[in-house]
């Protein structure tokens, strides 16, 4: 076994494919090769339910090579030297004609297709003259999945420009929440579900399942919610620069009883709500996970003192170890920090790891710690520290899965996340 | 002798080239002119104005196998061989990308050595990598740079010298300077400033004159228009000193301080006699993307029988996945050796994902582990913006040494598409090797190659030349194993039940090529005396060409075996090879007896029901085998294009009725039609409720003597229970919830 895969995680052109296909009704080309669209196709397809899938008389081969998510111009050798423009012109045409209800066209250029340059702009002008379109031209090459989202997120509002509204009490936009997250959908129904306890209603989900009327009523709202940092701070700024709306920067994502009550109570202050329905609601799961956690904790006495290891962005890893450290009592062992440039929350983290004496564990790499009974990781992960030796259990919280397929809707986030987790836990401790 | 010809856009220098191939050609050299400009009119004046179709239309337009030089070479005057490069519209594609792909064409035709000559006219100043591939070393062995007085000219001229120096040091290519007059004031003295400055002669000095226009409205060049003309004998001198052999100069750069002061300074004799021979190189002489490129594509040999190309390639259909992903797939699967992908990030994310469902599903589900799939052996130089720019050649070279510093077994490079557009020479990190970590590379350059199967055929192909060991000897009683497929979960379990056959009669596997094996048995591989296909789809069958061609392999006559009927003749013939008959009759003696009992039990219920498959496979003996043992009846065959394989293949003699490359949207006619009991497609879609069956083949089957039967029984199943399971009604409730 090997160590060699540090660097292989995932990818900006991904999250700028991930962000366009988060918006409903959109359809976002590919300008590149068919290799380059399969993996996005599949996620995107899992992740939200749309269409039935895999019938070649769908989508046959051409653009869409029998996926119907994120066709593709199939750029070869040829187009490489002559420019990629009539393969352009024939997939919009297809696309007009085989998708005529989209809301949405997005045109994203692979990394190969960035470098002959084809004038996007131009082409799809000249096939449709009636609809906007966002186009990345060069997503990026070797950037994060972060960045990437940002940048497509970004370039959405700055297509779409969405106009000031008359704001609308008690709303709230969701930024920073992703299909590329594991559990993209119970995430966003938990928080809706949590607010709206409160009387609080989610206006635009941005890049997260919100339709293009919902993005351009995004002025409406009182507040936006950053919920991960790294994946929405961008945009919040620039929401913040061109509608005036205020944005709330989430103490990490609400992961654990604690930091939900706190993302409730921060919301509820600033928009004259009352939290009092969620934290109840809250209340009501802390003692169901109460007797489960006693009874852990007096036949084996753990979770106190269990060893765990967690990988995610750094509001990620802050918000796992917060919930981690505080209701369990457990022990954080390492941390594998993903888009690590995006460090708006690398300082808090740093702070709360060194509050509990664990300065340094951010640069501990989980593949060679082999310490760690719990481990929340992707799936890629923990499986290759099952193929390293290590025996641990894995709990997934990021794709790509192990391949598990979920039919109930699962959160992380939240009370009912909350619940999960403490299931999880307990489950991997009683052995 | 390969001439090259550079200068800035629009100063004659295709006029010049036309005009001393001709001369070359009377004085008794025979020339090539090859012109590398996107507009391809190079060899206008040798062909009596005749446009020639360009050497990138025709590979556009053609496919590989097809490929005929006479298509784009034409004689020209004085017997003048033509070739035009042409390329993209202005302000399209990627010129430079065209002249890298000319030159890979170029070489399978096995040109080089056919004339004493060849000219290369080239585009422009050294731009990019691909303009730069004429001077790159293996090609141009003389370089002459055309030049008038003006400013513009003379820092064209300079900024070649800097892409020649960043390829060759101080060696020496230069063979002078040819000045083609413009007519300006003092337009010798500055070209000659420029020279003393930078240490090269003038070869030749061309005046403006009439006598071009008048030969190039009769589409000549002088030598056939006026021969005798004075402009004529200036180019039959050039061309008796190039064939003579012109003395080679070091290119010697100009700052653009230096040039300005020289050209536009003072007096030009002063400047002449001060500035002296030596001159200032450039110390920032880094020319943006100044790259060498791949010219030469070593498994592609279109030129002789050996043609290893995948299906989709061959036939110049829409490309599958990528050749850099296949290229990964097959390389990962040495464990000991280390895998670097020179790409962006997302190319080799976007490839491990691929690479790593198999395994992780594996383990999920089965709880055994794939090593290869799960933690492949793989890292990436991340290419970004800068490597786009300047060239990825020095990240590439940075990696390596990070990965030697772990002391692996060997090192295989892939490139993606970026670094083929750009034109970096992965080759070149060979040299960065040791004995102890050879390193091999894989120029997929993404799907510039072609598709993924043409990525696993090449890695195959590539990683067979330049790692097995030919002077290993064979020895009794080893196999081989080729090309299991790693992405397919059952893979493990067919290796093993061969691999228990094989054991039972004392034969043992060697290496399994390439499927979880190491360095040591792949260079081995020679041990083997036999080699067993695992498959016999269309890429294994060119591979199985290319062993015996290159390695004199003998293969055995079957792939591995699936089915009943397929595992029998397999065993048998296997044991008839090693005398091990009565242990192979022992193996098929303990499962007939289990497999005629089921297919007797299942005939009871299937007898005379009707089958109609709709799939992608096109071998599928396993399966009609069990389900004909079973009394089932195929109704229809109907084969859709694959993008992995052609020509369906059946040893079962039923008569029944096979449609290839079948039209799905017939589908639905063909079923009211056939009315077939059961249905099995790919992938299911909605049937008419009159089919009882309505089922999915998945792409991956089950192994053995009984792989088949599963179905079959199932089918037996559902039709004595009339099931077709009540969720399939709900179709109605996700249309108007999700839809």
């Amino acid at each position: 076994m090997n160590d060699y895969l540090t660097s292989i995680t995932p990818d900006g052109i991904s999250g700028a494919l991930f962000a366009l296909e988060g918006v409903a009704g959109s359809v976002v080309l590919l300008n590149g090769p068919t290799g380059c669209r399969y993996y996005h196709s599949g996620i995107s397809e899992r992740q939200i339910l749309r269409q039935k899938q895999f019938d070649p008389l769908n989508f046959n081969e051409r653009f869409f090579f029998g996926q119907s998510r994120i066709p593709s111009t199939f750029l070869d050798s040829g187009d490489y030297i002559y420019g990629g423009r009539d393969k352009l012109v024939e997939g919009l045409e297809y696309i007009k004609e085989k998708l005529p209800n989209h809301k949405l066209l997005a045109i994203v250029n692979t990394p190969g297709a960035a470098l002959i340059g084809d004038d996007l702009e131009g082409i799809v002008n000249n096939v449709f003259s009636d609809i906007d379109a966002v186009l990345l031209e060069t997503p990026g090459y070797s950037t994060d999945i972060c960045a990437g989202f940002e940048t497509g997120a970004l370039a959405l509002l700055e297509t779409l420009n969405p106009q000031k509204k008359p704001v609308v009490d008690k709303t709230v936009n969701l930024l920073g929440l992703s299909l590329f997250q594991k559990y993209f959908k119970g995430d966003l129904a938990e928080l809706k579900r949590l607010l709206g306890l409160c009387g609080i209603k989610v206006n635009c989900a941005l890049c997260a399942g919100s339709s293009i009327e919902e993005i351009m009523d995004i002025g409406a709202a009182a507040l936006n919610i950053v919920v991960r940092h790294e994946y929405g701070i961008r945009a919040a700024k620039y929401l913040e620069d061109t509608l005036g709306t205020a944005y709330m920067l989430c103490d990490g994502p609400p992961i654990g009883f604690g930091p939900t009550e706190d993302f409730v109570v921060d919301i509820c202050a600033r928009l004259g709500a009352d939290p009092g329905p969620a934290l109840e609601d809250c209340g009501r799961a802390r003692a169901a996970a109460y007797m489960h956690v006693w009874r852990l904790a007096s036949s084996v006495g753990l979770p106190r003192g269990a060893r765990v290891a967690v990988e995610g962005t750094y509001s990620e890893i802050y918000a796992y170890f917060k919930f981690f450290i505080g209701y369990f009592g457990m022990l954080p062992q390492a941390a594998c920090v993903f888009c690590p440039e995006m460090d708006g929350m690398r300082h808090k983290t740093e702070e709360l790891l060194a509050a509990h004496g664990l300065s340094g564990l951010l640069g501990r790499d989980i593949m060679s710690d082999g310490e760690s009974e719990l481990v929340f990781a992707s799936g890629a992960t923990i499986s290759r520290l099952v193929g390293a030796g290590f025996r641990f259990v894995g709990v997934e919280n990021a794709l790509p899965s192990m391949g598990y397929v979920d039919v109930i809707d699962k959160t992380h986030l939240g009370v009912a996340g909350s619940m999960l987790i403490v299931e999880q836990v307990l489950n991997g401790l009683l052995f | 002798m390969e001439i090259a010809i550079y200068g800035k856009g629009g100063i004659g220098k295709s006029t010049v080239a036309a005009n001393l191939s001709a001369a070359m050609s009377m004085n008794g050299s025979s020339v090539l002119q090859i012109g590398c400009d996107p507009k391809h009119d190079s060899t206008r004046l040798l062909l009596g104005g005749r446009r020639l179709d360009t050497a990138l239309d025709y590979m556009r337009n053609t496919n590989p196998p097809d490929y005929n030089l006479n298509a784009i070479l034409a004689t020209g005057f004085a017997g003048v061989g033509c070739i035009e490069a042409g390329g993209p519209q202005p302000g399209v594609g990627c010129a430079g990308r065209g002249i890298i792909s000319l030159f890979e064409l170029l070489s399978t035709f096995q040109l080089k050595g056919r004339y004493d000559a060849t000219m290369y006219d080239v585009l422009g100043d050294v731009v990019c990598g691909g303009f730069a591939v004429p001077i790159r070393r293996e090609y141009a062995d003389t370089i002459f740079i055309v030049t008038s007085g003006e400013f513009m000219a003379l820092y064209a001229a300079n900024n070649i010298l800097r892409g020649i120096r960043n390829y060759d040091g101080s060696q020496a290519r230069v063979g002078g300077v040819i000045l083609n007059r413009r007519g300006i004031d003092d337009e010798a003295d500055r070209v000659q400033a420029f020279c003393s400055a930078v240490g090269l002669p003038v070869i030749a000095d061309i005046p403006r004159s009439s006598a071009f226009m008048e030969a190039e409205a009769k589409n000549m060049t002088l030598a056939e228009s006026s021969p005798k003309c004075p402009e004529a004998i200036i180019f039959d001198l050039l061309a008796k000193a190039v064939i003579n052999g012109v003395q080679k100069h070091e290119a010697r750069p100009l700052s653009d301080e230096d040039l300005e002061h020289i050209v536009l300074g003072a007096t030009f004799s002063e400047k002449a006699e001060a500035s002296g021979i030596a001159g200032d190189i450039a110390t920032s002489a880094n020319l943006p993307a100044c790259i060498e490129a791949q010219a030469k594509n070593s498994f592609l040999d279109f030129s002789s029988s050996k043609r290893y190309l995948s299906k989709s390639v061959a036939n110049g259909e829409a490309l599958s996945s990528c050749a850099f992903n296949g290229a990964l797939y097959v390389a990962t699967q040495i464990r000991d050796a280390v895998v670097i992908a020179h790409a962006p990030k997302s190319c080799v994310y976007i490839s491990y994902n691929g690479m790593g469902g198999t395994g992780r599903r594996r383990l999920f589900e089965r709880g055994s582990l794939l090593p290869s799939s799960v933690s492949p052996n793989l890292v990436a130089t991340d290419m970004g913006e800068p490597e786009m720019v300047f060239g990825g050649m020095e990240k590439l070279e940075q990696k390596v040494a990070e990965v030697m510093a772990g002391k692996p077994k060997a090192i295989i490079i892939a490139s993606a598409c970026p670094s083929g557009i750009i034109g970096d020479d992965i080759d070149q990190a060979r040299a960065l090797g040791n004995a102890g970590t050879p390193i091999f590379t894989l120029k997929a350059d993404g799907n510039m190659t072609g598709d993924y199967s043409q990525g696993t055929m090449m890695s195959y192909i590539e990683l067979a030349r330049q790692v097995i060991d030919t002077r290993v000897q064979p020895e009794e009683n080893l196999v081989n194993i080729l090309f299991e497929r790693p992405s397919y979960r059952n893979t493990p379990e067919l290796f093993e039940a061969v691999e228990g056959y094989l054991l039972a009669m004392g034969v043992k596997v060697n290496c399994r090529f390439l499927c979880e094996t190491d360095y040591e048995s792949l260079a081995g591989f020679n041990k083997a005396a036999l080699n067993l296909l695992a498959n016999d789809d269309y890429s294994t069958r060119q591979l199985k060409g290319f062993f015996e061609t290159e390695f004199g392999a003998k293969f055995f006559g079957r792939k591995l075996p699936i089915g009943f009927g397929d595992t029998v003749d397999w065993l048998r013939e296997i044991g008839g090879i090693y005398g091990k008959q009565d242990v192979a009759e022992s193996i098929v003696a303990l499962n007939k007896e289990r497999y005629e009992k089921a297919t007797s039990r299942l005939r009871a219920s299937l007898e005379g029901k009707r089958l109609m498959v709709v799939t992608y496979s096109h071998d599928l003996d396993w399966l009609l085998g069990a389900a004909v043992d079973s009394g089932i009846e195929i109704a229809k065959l109907c084969i859709i294009k694959s993008s992995s394989d052609e020509g369906f293949r059946t040893k079962i003699s039923d008569g029944f009725f096979i449609e290839e490359d079948y039209d799905i949207s017939k589908r639905e006619a063909d079923i009211a039609l056939l009315k077939p009991d059961i249905l099995l497609s790919n992938y299911t879609s909605n049937a008419p409720s009159e089919v009882a069956v309505v089922d999915a083949l998945q792409m991956v089957h089950d192994t053995g003597f009984f792989a088949g039967l599963d179905y079959i029984e199932r089918w037996a199943g559902l039709l004595a229970l009339g099931l077709r399971g009540e969720w399939e009604n709900d179709e109605r409730l996700f249309n108007q919830y999700y839809s």
